[in-house]
């Protein structure tokens, strides 16, 4: 189990793999870059993000505000009820805006940042730590937490187990999202209590509904502060008399409690199965997962050595595993860009795109975050993900009707919106970029060219014909002709795959 | 129309067999003729002709969340209900009275309609045994139908299209939404998703489509019959995705089917491509002939009685309601949500009697558990066990169905009423009643069916 994948099978596929799981892809130089370094360096080129200078800029309202907050807060109580309401939504409009921004903020970083695996990580706890701002949002400053908690993701990508699951814990956005915040000991909230185990960490049938109630005791006390947009402890909402938890009896805190459920063999069995089914796009059987689990343990519950083993194991360059993923909306969307070097489209777009095709960041569907694989792929969202593949491509959003783009930005101001994306171009594909002239010049380079940049494989005979047949009506190749056949290539089901 | 029986058989091809991604997309004839021949000697005796004018049609409508059952179906008369209840309880003067003993919440006049005039079922207390209070869990046991300590990974529609459907158009289960729930899963699913018809397409010029089809070998059957308009066509009405609810819509997913995931896409990509012009064609044509409110779950069945009024030979619908999971400030979340059920019902109902369609369909809810019998200190609800399932249809036994579960302290488990109906014998009665075939295999065993109709 997990033994090293031979030298000799470290080649441009398996490279081009290792990019596009541990990363988000990129062009057929990137992928030739990583394959000429020994397979470790390609690892820790990734992995051991910490040497890689950065010098990305937060967003300018990435900070607590007391006193504006404090002031819409006084402003709000002294108001009629109209005027209360009024002040409420522009609040909530102002947030929303900064959502907004903040998701831009983040898939530039993704898409254009120095260190795609730490991104990765974070797109990982994001979704394994599904918090939504649906929820968050009722609070002042929301759009703040959201990136916060963004950030303790990016902090903590690869460091310890208990620590993530404390620091994630008392993160604000997580107390309000699980209820937390207002749990006291007369009527604890059971919300944090029973999901820390069941999706956080443990799993579904490795604790009791005692075990539940009785850490829903130990979290009391743990709560947060509207105004100063903080993590408190509140002694008097603490409940310190004794509990028992998964066989530990004591006057327990949350911290005991998180603890505990760490100490539980399963705990590591639970994060590194989660962690393979990411990465390798499929459950790792018992066995391994229970190597993957002592990797972990053996190294103190640290995640970069778990990583550095998984990338470098035989098992994740499997042939059941490479090119046998579905593209997440978010792999799909930065992705494409990465390939095609070309822009990402304006948040407000790029936003409304993963709405439509179901990873809408920042507002996972539930607690569990996004169920992944197959479940990206319904007939709505494959022909979405064909429309969509048009925006990028021409860096316009024309494919996009008012009507759906309403239903894409959530169903309000989608007709507003529709006509600022009618305006809007951003670029699009630039042809002499990806393709060489003679290669625009030959119908069959210019094939093989897509093949190799956009699939890192081939159509099938058909597809390849239908493709030729639509070159073949056009007597000189424009710049749009190639286009068209950039998203062709990417209507297709292999495009979706990675 | 050789071409279209071609095609039809195709895709049937794909569906049948692990070899199907092997071949090449051009099936010869004589082998196309050759596994059709196959399959219609060897199609099942339970196997359900779809038409799309005569059938039955059930909906199922998902109140994701947990819905808080003992304020939706109230007994007002309790004294352990008001006990348990101080601040979110329901009184006698606000519900909408049924007996002396329970009545509908107050927002729920849409309903109270509905069971005046003998259309809308009350099973009342429908659980199973050893209920499970996570979202996740309880959900995927009721999309299984599975025992609670049991994993299945299979759904009873999808089992049921398995067993009843086998090579029915793709729409015989239409999602609205764009997620596959897992009661539809299967080990060849069945079933289409989509929000909004008018974008329900491949977008692009003549051409580029023209190529799009040749690529994705759906050209073979020509799309001569497109009626359906472009991308202005539809009336405008789309149908918001995941509202905004700490629980929207609940699916666990994972891989449905073994074998590589390009093989799944390419059924998904060719049941989108058979679909479309289909379902555009009748939301632009067809009209609704009630006012729905402007919601999620309204705009939902408005799609939905516009599908069953042109025709699309449908057996089974899925809708869905987020929301219901009212840990904190219950009270205005739950008469919001409930008003729009409601309504939305009513109209829903109002619109397929203008249609002449009612007596064809049957609406069927359920949310994954009830909640706590006393309330928390949030004025709000933790996760609790038994509650009720409606259900509305011409031909329903209308009324209260079952009997309330006991409050008495003693009764309860845990902190939450017991169940008195097995979920699955609601389905047992679905299945059996209504969509006319043996419970037993879509249930894995079987459950006295309770007679809804």
């Amino acid at each position: 189990m997990l033994n090293p994948l031979p030298g000799e099978r470290w080649n441009y596929e398996t490279a081009t793999h290792l990019l596009n799981r541990a990363g988000f892809g990129g062009t057929p130089g990137d992928f030739q870059r990583l394959s000429d370094m020994w397979h470790e360096n390609a690892i820790a080129s990734l992995v051991d993000y910490e040497k890689i200078p950065i010098s990305t800029v937060d967003p300018a309202w990435a900070h607590p505000d007391f006193q504006r907050v404090e002031a819409l807060r006084e402003a709000v109580k002294n108001a009629n009820p109209v005027n209360a309401k009024a002040m409420r939504d522009q609040e909530n409009r102002l947030q929303a805006s900064r959502i907004l921004e903040l998701r831009g903020w983040w898939l530039d970083r993704m898409a254009n940042g120095p260190r795609p695996f730490q991104e990765k990580m974070v797109l990982f706890w994001h979704g394994h730590f599904a918090t939504s701002i649906d929820k968050v949002r009722n609070m002042p400053n929301s759009a703040y937490l959201m990136w916060r908690q963004n950030e303790l993701f990016r902090r903590l990508a690869t460091d310890n187990w208990l620590r993530l699951l404390i620091e994630a814990g008392r993160d604000p956005a997580m107390l309000v999202w699980l209820d937390q915040w207002q749990s006291r000991k007369e009527h604890p909230n059971e919300n944090f209590a029973r999901e820390s185990m069941e999706l956080f960490a443990l799993g579904e049938g490795h604790y009791t509904e005692t075990d539940v109630t009785e850490a829903a005791r130990a979290l009391t006390g743990w709560s947060y502060l509207p105004l100063y947009q903080s993590f408190t402890y509140r002694p008097e909402y603490h409940d310190s008399g004794s509990k028992t938890i998964l066989g530990l009896t004591g006057n327990l805190t949350g911290e005991d409690f998180l603890a505990q459920v760490v100490r539980q063999p399963q705990a590591a069995r639970f994060i590194t199965a989660k962690i393979w089914n990411f990465f390798a796009g499929q459950m790792p059987s018992p066995a391994l997962n229970q190597a993957l689990a002592e990797v972990l343990t053996n190294n103190g519950y640290q995640f970069k050595p778990l990583m550095k083993v998984m990338f470098r194991s035989e098992e994740f360059y499997a042939d059941s595993v490479i090119r046998n993923d579905v593209k997440s909306p978010v792999q799909w969307l930065v992705g494409s860009t990465r390939m095609l070097q070309c822009p990402l489209p304006p948040p407000f777009i790029s936003s409304a795109i993963l709405r439509g095709l179901g990873q809408d960041l920042f507002a996972p569907p539930n607690v569990k975050g996004w169920d992944g694989g197959m479940s990206w792929i319904t007939t709505n969202t494959l022909l979405d993900r064909y429309n969509d593949a048009a925006t990028i491509v021409n860096g316009t959003a024309q494919q996009l009707s008012p009507d759906d783009f309403a239903r894409k930005a959530g169903g309000k101001g989608g007709d507003r919106l529709a006509k600022l994306a009618q305006r809007i171009h951003v670029g699009g594909v630039d042809v002499p970029k990806i393709l060489t002239p003679e290669q625009c010049a030959d119908k069959n380079q210019l094939v093989d060219a897509l093949e190799h940049r956009l699939l890192q494989s081939t159509l099938s005979e058909d597809q390849e014909k239908g493709l030729r047949d639509f070159l073949s009506s056009k007597q000189v190749l424009a710049d749009a002709d190639i286009k068209t056949a950039v998203r062709l290539v990417m209507s297709t089901p292999e495009y979706q795959v990675v | 129309m050789k071409n279209e029986i071609t095609l039809q058989t195709r895709r049937e091809f794909l569906r049948s067999t692990i070899l199907g991604s092997a071949l090449s997309w051009t099936v010869p004839a004589f082998l196309a003729n050759t596994i059709a021949s196959l399959q219609s000697e060897a199609a099942d005796s339970s196997t359900q002709i779809v038409t799309g004018t005569d059938n039955t049609i059930l909906v199922v409508l998902q109140m994701a969340g947990g819905n808080d059952g003992l304020n939706t179906v109230v007994p007002y008369s309790s004294d352990y209900y008001h006990r348990a209840r101080p601040t979110i309880g329901q009184t006698a003067n606000s519900v909408l009275k049924l007996n002396g003993d329970i009545g509908f919440h107050g927002a729920m006049t849409g309903f109270k309609s509905l069971y005046d005039s003998g259309n809308l079922a009350v099973v009342q207390g429908v659980g199973y045994p050893n209920p499970n209070r996570s979202h996740f869990r309880s959900t995927e046991i009721w999309q299984t139908a599975s025992d609670s300590d049991q994993v299945e990974k299979y759904g009873w529609i999808g089992r049921y299209f398995d067993s009843c459907c086998a090579g029915a158009d793709p729409t015989v289960g239409v999602v609205v939404g764009n997620q596959l729930p897992q009661s539809f899963y299967a080990p060849k699913p069945t079933g289409v998703c989509f929000n909004n018809p008018a974008n329900y397409r491949f977008l692009a010029n003549q051409q580029t489509e023209a190529a799009y089809q040749e690529m994705n070998g759906t050209d073979m059957g020509g799309s001569g019959d497109m009626t359906g308009g472009g991308s202005g066509g539809g009336d405008g009405q789309s149908v918001a995705s995941n509202s905004g609810d700490s629980i929207g819509m609940l699916a666990a997913a994972q891989p449905m089917t073994g074998g590589r995931v390009e093989d799944f896409i390419e059924r998904t990509a060719l049941d989108a491509q058979m679909s479309s012009d289909k379902v555009r064609e009748i939301a632009s044509r067809v009209q609704n002939q009630a006012t729905y409110p402007t919601s999620q779950l309204g705009n939902s069945l408005k799609l939905v009685a516009k599908l069953i009024g042109g025709g699309l030979p449908t057996r089974i619908y899925y809708v869905s309601q987020g929301g219901y999971d009212t840990h904190t400030q219950q009270a205005a979340r739950q008469k919001q949500l409930l008003a729009d059920l409601g309504d939305s019902t009513k109209a829903f109902v109002d619109d397929l009697k203008a249609q002449g369609n009612m007596q064809r369909v049957l609406v069927m809810t359920f949310s994954e558990f009830g909640r706590r019998v006393a309330e928390n200190a949030n004025a709000g609800t933790d996760h609790g066990a038994a509650a009720p399932v409606f259900i509305v249809g011409n031909k329903v036994r209308a009324g209260l169905l079952g009997r309330y579960p006991s409050l008495a302290p003693d009764d309860l488990f845990e902190g939450d009423i017991k169940f008195n109906v097995d979920f699955r014998s609601v389905y047992a009665g679905v299945l059996e009643n209504w969509l006319k075939t043996k419970s037993a295999p879509i249930l894995g065993r079987q459950f006295p069916p309770l007679q809804i109709v």
